[in-house]
């Protein structure tokens, strides 16, 4: 079936409930759109300053590979201390489940963008925008 | 408009129920389509079912709950599968970059002297088994994505499910030990 972008006050997204058909509504759906994106974009800085700063607070060493450094000190690749095991294991069963959410978010995204909706995809791209814009620097700081 | 046949279990979404002679179903009130919209093949919205449910092939339809249970263990195992591939790759290619070349050479200097100018170069070479193998296991994880995008498009409750429970618990498996490299330079996951 042909599709493309259209502009419309009339959408449905994801879910059965989620009807748009105002404008109101839709500069609302636009606007959680645009949130979600901008969590997505934080919750992969947010996934791995949280990986970085417990692998400190547990004395593991780790590469830290960034855009703007080709520095690399090559740290050996050793699981962490018998002592911080358990400690080590809630860590990252609650990186798992972030990852969902990350997952999960991404997808969601897709799907809506795949309304085919152009003001939801303008929502997307913004949402994409300003999230990186925020939270990639936080990255180099620590 | 016959309401005998409405199950109760798919009142939410349209989704054909039973044999050719079921007439299109009308849905709960809740879902008003448009008049001559008939052709609801693809779902747009979420919904749970396992009547008539194709996945990304023409032969593949699932019709019976054990079909469908089948195929939630076959995209939880893909789901795990690809985030395993990923930790392979990213180890792959370290263990593939620890050899780093100096190139020094000699260059003029100022009042006539000669500096050492040196050169760090980390990488693979083209043809080298290791960049060869990184871009096969590039290709499938780049065709496995898609088709995890795909199933997600099916909007099926249960396969949804599937997928971001497999891609946690391939996350948690496989990144256990590999978490001491922090890269951020990964887009879409």
């Amino acid at each position: 079936s042909k599709m493309h972008f259209i502009f419309s006050d009339k959408v449905v997204l994801l879910f059965d409930f989620w009807s748009v058909h105002s404008p109101a509504g839709m500069a609302l759906s636009v606007l959680v759109v645009l949130l979600l994106a901008v969590l997505y974009e934080s919750i992969k800085v947010g996934k791995a300053k949280l990986l970085y700063q417990a692998a400190v607070s547990m004395s593991i060493p780790t590469i830290q590979l960034t855009e703007e450094t080709d520095q690399d000190s090559l740290g050996s690749d050793s699981a962490p201390v018998s002592r911080t095991h358990l400690r080590w294991f809630f860590f990252h069963f609650g990186q798992s489940l972030i990852h969902v959410i990350q997952v999960v978010i991404g997808y969601f995204m897709m799907l809506a963008v795949m309304s085919y909706n152009t003001w939801i995809f303008f929502g997307v791209i913004v949402g994409s925008a300003v999230g990186y814009y925020l939270a990639y620097p936080l990255l180099s700081t620590v | 408009m016959d309401h005998s046949h409405h199950k109760e279990t798919s009142h939410m979404a349209y989704n054909s129920t039973t044999g050719p002679h079921h007439h299109h179903p009308t849905t709960s009130a809740s879902h008003s389509h448009g008049g001559g919209m008939d052709n609801m093949m693809m779902h747009m919205t979420f919904y749970f079912g396992f009547k008539n449910v194709e996945l990304l092939f023409s032969g593949l339809v699932i019709n019976t709950a054990g079909e469908m249970a089948g195929a939630f263990v076959a995209v939880f195992l893909l789901a795990m599968f690809y985030e395993g591939l990923k930790i392979a790759r990213e180890s792959l290619l370290r263990k593939s970059q620890v050899s780093i070349r100096y190139n020094s050479m000699p260059v003029p200097g100022p009042n006539g002297t000669i500096l050492m100018e040196t050169h760090k170069t980390v990488g693979q070479q083209m043809l080298s088994f290791p960049h060869l193998l990184q871009t096969v296991l590039h290709i499938i994880q780049v065709v496995i994505s898609y088709f995890l995008m795909l199933i997600f498009m099916t909007y099926n409750g249960y396969l949804c499910i599937a997928v971001a429970a497999g891609a946690g618990t391939g996350y948690f498996l496989f990144s256990w030990k590999k978490a001491v490299v922090v890269d951020i330079t990964e887009h879409c996951h």
